[in-house]
C-alpha cells in the first residue's frame, strides 16, 4: 500500500472535523504523536476551520473547574521534593494526568501507556541498527529495544516491564503517512519480532508499544492512549 | 479576549511551569473554550468536566506548541474540542436529530461576537464555504461545530454513512481548494 497524501490528508481534516471512529481516531493520535507531517496537515485544518470555532458564543464555567484544576496539578502535592530532571517531571505529570483521566480503565494508566521511538534515519538502507530504553514513570528501564534493520527485525527484552493485569503489550510500526501496523504482542520473554517493510521504508517509519486489551487490539490499530515518547539511539 | 501576543506569552510561561500563568491564560480564554466545548457536549456539567482535563492537557503539552502551526487560541481551542470530541464519541450512541432549528454557524461568520482577534480568515472561510454544495456545506459545519459523527448526519440525512462520508471528503476538498488557492 502506498501512502496517499490526499487521503492523508482527508484522515487529517476529518481528524480535525471530529467525524472520525473512536478507532480511526486512536489510530490518527498514534501517527500524530510520531509523524511531523501528520501534526502540520492537522494543524493546517485548525486554521482553515478555525474562525468556524471562534463563532461559539462564550460561557462562564462554575467556580469549581479552576479549583479542580489546581488540584490535579502535579507537584501540588509534592512541591518540597527534590527538584527534579524536567523530562522526567513532564513524564510523571503525563502518567499523573492519564490516571486521573484514564477513570474506569483502571489498571492501563498505572503503567506505561505507549512509548514511541523516532528518528529511525540511518547514513544509508539495511546498515543500522537501533537501541531504546523505554522506562516507565521515568523510573527503571522497563523494556529494552533494538532494531536491526539489516536483519530486518525488532527484539524486544522486558527489564522491569510491568504488563497491567489482564492486558497486553503490543508493538506497532508506522510507515511514513500510513496507518499503524501491528509486529505483535510482547511477552514475559526476550523475542524477535519482523520488521514489516525493507530498511529502506523503514527510515522514514517508527515503532510504539501500546497497552491494548489482553490477546491484544481487537480492532487491528492501537486503542491505548499516548502518554510518552522517546528516542531510539543509534548502536 | 486576550491578543496573540498576550497568549503567546503565557503559553511560554504556562510551559515553564508558572502555575499564575496558567491562571491567568484560563481567566481569559476559559468562556471561550467552554462555549466550543458546549456546542458539542451539551451537558454542562460533562462540559465542565472537559473544559478542566483541556487545560490540564495546556499545562502538559504548552511546551509543545509551537507559534508556526497556528495561533494560540486556534491551538486551544482545538484542545478543547478534541477532549469533547473524545468524549461523546465514546459515549457510542447515535443522537438523533436535534429537534429544534440550530443556530447558523455559517451566518455567525459574518458578526462574531468576538472582537476583531476572530477576523483573520473569517471571509475567506465564509466565502468558501459558500461555494459548497449546500448538504456537504451543513455536514462539515455541524460535525465541526456540533460534534455530529457520521452515523449522526446520516440519520439526519436519511442516507447511507458511506454517502456521508463521500460527501465530506467532497466537501473538504472543495474548500481545501478554495482556501489553499492564492488569493
Amino acid at each position: 500500500m502506498t501512502p496517499d497524501p490526499d487521503e492523508r490528508d482527508l484522515r487529517a481534516a476529518e481528524y480535525v472535523l471530529g467525524t472520525l471512529t473512536l478507532t480511526e481516531r486512536a489510530a490518527m493520535d498514534l501517527e500524530l504523536a510520531v509523524d511531523p507531517a501528520a501534526r502540520a496537515a492537522v494543524a493546517a485544518w485548525e486554521s482553515r476551520l478555525a474562525p468556524l470555532t471562534l463563532t461559539a458564543p462564550e460561557a462562564v464555567p462554575g467556580a469549581r473547574v479552576w479549583q479542580a484544576i489546581v488540584e490535579a496539578l502535579p507537584g501540588t502535592t509534592s512541591r518540597t521534593g527534590p527538584a527534579n530532571d524536567n523530562r522526567v517531571l513532564a513524564l510523571s505529570r503525563s502518567v499523573r494526568h492519564w490516571r486521573l483521566i484514564a477513570g474506569g480503565v483502571g489498571a492501563l494508566a498505572a503503567g506505561l501507556a505507549l512509548f514511541i521511538a523516532v528518528g529511525l534515519r540511518g547514513p544509508g538502507p539495511g546498515d543500522a541498527r537501533y537501541v531504546a530504553v523505554v522506562s516507565s514513570g521515568g523510573e527503571a528501564p522497563a523494556l529494552l529495544v533494538s532494531i536491526d534493520t539489516a536483519a530486518g527485525t525488532v527484539r524486544v527484552r522486558p527489564v522491569g516491564a510491568q504488563t497491567p493485569t489482564g492486558r497486553s503489550l503490543e508493538l506497532w510500526y508506522v510507515g511514513a503517512g500510513q496507518p499503524p501496523k501491528t509486529l505483535g504482542l510482547i511477552g514475559k520473554d526476550a523475542q524477535r519480532l519482523a520488521l514489516p517493510a525493507t530498511a529502506d521504508a523503514l527510515a522514514a517509519g517508527t515503532f510504539a508499544v501500546s497497552v491494548e486489551p489482553a490477546g491484544g487490539s481487537p480492532t487491528g490499530q492501537p486503542t491505548g492512549p499516548v502518554v510518552y515518547s522517546g528516542k531510539l539511539i543509534r548502536e | 479576549m486576550a491578543d496573540d501576543a498576550v497568549l503567546l506569552r503565557l503559553i511560554a510561561a504556562v510551559a515553564r511551569g508558572d502555575e499564575s500563568a496558567l491562571k491567568t491564560l484560563y481567566e481569559q480564554t476559559a468562556p471561550k473554550l467552554l462555549g466550543v466545548i458546549l456546542r458539542i457536549q451539551r451537558d454542562r456539567s460533562a462540559a465542565e468536566d472537559v473544559l478542566q482535563d483541556a487545560y490540564l492537557r495546556v499545562w502538559q503539552n504548552a511546551g509543545s506548541y509551537s507559534p508556526e502551526a497556528g495561533r494560540p487560541i486556534t491551538w486551544l481551542c482545538a484542545i478543547a474540542r478534541n477532549r469533547a470530541i473524545d468524549v461523546v464519541r465514546r459515549k457510542a450512541e447515535v443522537q438523533g436529530p436535534v429537534s429544534e432549528d440550530g443556530e447558523d454557524w455559517v451566518e455567525r461568520l459574518v458578526d462574531p461576537h468576538d472582537s476583531e482577534g476572530a477576523i483573520l480568515g473569517r471571509d475567506a472561510l465564509r466565502a468558501c464555504l459558500g461555494r459548497l454544495d449546500a448538504m456537504q456545506r451543513d455536514c462539515i459545519v455541524l460535525a465541526y461545530c456540533e460534534g455530529h459523527s457520521r452515523e449522526e448526519l446520516a440519520v439526519r440525512y436519511d442516507r447511507p454513512v458511506n454517502t456521508i462520508k463521500t460527501w465530506l471528503h467532497r466537501g473538504l476538498s472543495a474548500l481545501r481548494g478554495c482556501l489553499d488557492a492564492p488569493a
